[in-house]
């Protein structure tokens, strides 16, 4: 049987696992690209703030009452993988960012569809983070 | 312990097993006046997580002189905790709140270990239960009375709501750390003092609660814990200290002996008992919603939960309809993955204990008998790597017919029986032929038609395209007919009525 995500519980731990894999990127980034370190740090602390905004309100709104282990649309994490930074130059690197980038904006956008059935307050912090990243894309491209 | 510990985040690892916060065997002790004490009892029954089959703790048996114990320490602290200012008793409560959030975690894992949940129910759960305290906090306002100026010239006239003294509740195993929070946050906001005795099934949350209550610094007495079976519970019933029982169980029990013997020993009760839980579908229902629904309501919490949906009834001759949606049923039951509910990715857990599936074993074997048609068969599942003994797959019948025993009866499990109305008049007719009034839901588009339901069914908590209909703390958990005996019910406005006594006060200054 594929893995896929089934339940509210494993949709939450793939965005932490998304954000913190996200984050240990950044982090190498920032000893690679020093003359950015300061970006790429901010960029690694986001990733823990919104790994942490998402748990919150998973164990603020989390009940029992809701379909939480029954999701509608099973999500497959093998749509979300991440790229290992491997790039010979800061362009290189950038491109693949942006990209991980997309991948999480994809991500939530699905979470935020599949979770509108599970709990109340999911989709909404979900879309926030989407925005969120949207003006992180930004900021990447900006290092151009 | 935080949401997940740096060992399970493992990226790229989709199926997480999350870490088990009890390690080896906890011998359970009592709480009486503020200190950890020994059972009176030798005896001890093992506490068994279902889904490894480990022992996880060993708990006492109880004794009368356990709960005479606690009832006197209760009855000491009484006087001082109804002066304690309301306020100051809700900061006790907001401190409890405080420590129970950052245990949130731990909590969830140990009724999961105890219960057999999946962590997401687990964890929603603690939070149901969070929400009765925090609601409880509100008690200066809760605990208002009213009044009225000039009921004669230079008369007026004063409602003041008092505590009575102590309180007990006798908590069940399906849900064991928040039912006792369905009562005691409001006991002991209203000034009263407290004993709760868990099920000796799943005693451990409880634990970890008055460990965070003496954490929180309550004045000992104020709450006590008392471990056991049945001599415990016939000592709350008897027991003169004692001035009101809450009981959530069958009503077997629930009627039988906490509302008989409670009410002729001149106690308050209030005893929430069994279920048979009606759903009934109308052919204009969203169809993914309804089943979304009806998955987490008939086999959430692998059933055992008295909000469960029971009874499956398709209105109207739209033949069509009711096979899509049962073909959708069927589809979403068969893919249910079940195991460890500590494995993130488990959607059913076993049933508590080995004898609460062959008690299911049994009714399916009833249905088998009376006629009905097997079309799943939970005694087919897969559950690797873990033991077989607790669990049991999702099983759904067809043709079934409200004279039938699996019709009738409480399951307890995770059995959807699937009937057939000809219009609404006569689905609403089967709901309220039915002894138990706790729950029902309607899944339609029509507004029309959710408010007819609503209004006519015999039930105290009503969904409309909901499918576990489960009240919120700042309402009660209502319930009617052998689903409930007594007057007021747990939660809400009607918890703080329940612990305390109206007293008028006609005033006259010469």
């Amino acid at each position: 049987m594929a893995l896929v995500l089934r339940t509210t519980s494993q949709i939450i731990g793939h965005h932490a696992e998304l954000e913190e894999k996200s984050a240990e990127g950044y982090g190498a980034l920032a000893e690679r690209h020093p003359e950015h370190r300061d970006a790429f740090n901010r960029l690694a602390d986001e990733n823990h703030r919104h790994m942490a905004r998402v748990e919150r309100a998973y164990r603020l709104g989390v009940t029992d009452a809701f379909e939480v282990g029954f999701t509608p649309n099973q999500l497959d994490p093998g749509d979300y993988a991440l790229e290992e930074f491997t790039g010979e130059s800061l362009s290189e690197d950038l491109d693949t960012a942006l990209r991980n980038e997309e991948t999480v904006i994809r991500f939530c956008l699905d979470a935020a569809k599949t979770s509108g059935k599970l709990l109340p307050d999911l989709p909404d912090t979900f879309d926030q983070l989407v925005r969120r990243k949207r003006k992180r894309v930004e900021l990447l491209r900006s290092l151009t | 312990m935080s949401y997940r510990s740096v060992n399970e985040l493992k990226v790229g690892c989709v199926m997480v097993v999350l870490e088990e916060p009890i390690k080896g065997v906890i011998e359970l002790k009592n709480y009486i006046d503020g200190e950890w004490v020994e059972s009176e009892a030798s005896e001890t029954r093992d506490v068994v997580n279902p889904a490894t089959l480990k022992t996880i703790a060993k708990v006492p048996v109880g004794h009368r002189e356990d709960v005479k114990a606690a009832v006197d320490a209760a009855k000491d602290a009484f006087p001082r905790w109804r002066r304690t200012t309301p306020l100051s008793r809700a900061r006790y409560l907001m401190t409890l709140k405080q420590l129970l959030e950052e245990n949130f975690e731990e909590l969830g894992r140990v009724v999961t270990m105890e219960h057999g949940k999946i962590i997401d129910e687990a964890r929603g759960e603690v939070r149901r239960g969070i929400e009765n305290v925090e609601m409880a906090t509100g008690i200066p306002s809760l605990m208002m009375g009213y009044n009225a100026e000039d009921i004669s010239r230079g008369i007026d006239e004063v409602l003041i709501k008092q505590p009575l003294g102590v309180f007990a509740c006798v908590a069940p195993f399906n849900f064991p750390f928040m039912v006792s929070l369905w009562f005691m946050p409001y006991a002991v906001a209203t000034g009263n003092t407290y004993v709760i005795k868990p099920s000796p099934w799943t005693p451990l949350s409880t634990m970890k609660l008055v460990e965070l209550i003496d954490e929180a610094g309550f004045p000992p007495g104020v709450i006590n814990l008392v471990n056991g079976e049945v001599e415990p519970v016939s000592e709350i019933l008897e027991n003169p200290g004692v001035k009101g029982v809450s009981f959530v169980g069958s009503t077997k029990i629930g009627r039988d002996v906490i509302y008989r013997n409670a009410t002729s020993h001149g106690k308050r009760v209030q005893a929430q008992c069994s279920a048979k839980n009606f759903l009934v579908v109308t052919p204009d229902a969203d169809v993914e919603l309804t089943v979304s629904s009806l998955m987490s309501s008939f086999f959430g919490n692998t059933g055992q939960r008295c909000l469960a949906g029971a009874n499956l009834v398709f209105v109207g001759d739209d033949q069509g309809f009711m096979e899509k949606t049962l073909a959708v049923i069927k589809e979403r039951a068969g893919a249910i993955k079940i195991g460890y509910g500590l494995e993130e990715g488990v959607q059913m857990g076993p049933l508590q204990a080995e004898h609460r599936k062959k008690r299911v074993l049994g009714y399916i074997e009833s249905g088998l008998e009376e006629g009905a048609t097997l079309t799943m068969d939970g005694r087919e599942f897969s559950c690797d790597p873990y033991p077989e003994t607790c669990f049991l797959g999702p099983s759904i019948f067809e043709g079934v017919s409200l004279d039938m025993t699996i019709a009738r009866e409480e399951i307890f499990g995770p059995v959807m029986s699937v009937l057939t109305a000809e219009d609404l008049n006569e689905a609403i007719g089967m709901v309220n032929s039915s002894s138990y009034g706790n729950a029902a839901s309607i899944f339609t588009t029509n507004g029309g038609t959710a408010r007819r339901f609503q209004y006519d069914v015999e039930c105290g908590n009503i969904g409309v395209n909901i499918g576990t209909a489960a009240p919120m703390a700042f309402f009660p958990f209502s319930g009617m007919k052998d689903s409930f005996f007594g007057d007021l019910h747990g939660q809400g406005k009607d918890a703080v009525d329940f612990f305390t006594e109206n007293k008028v006060v006609i005033q006259r200054w010469p």
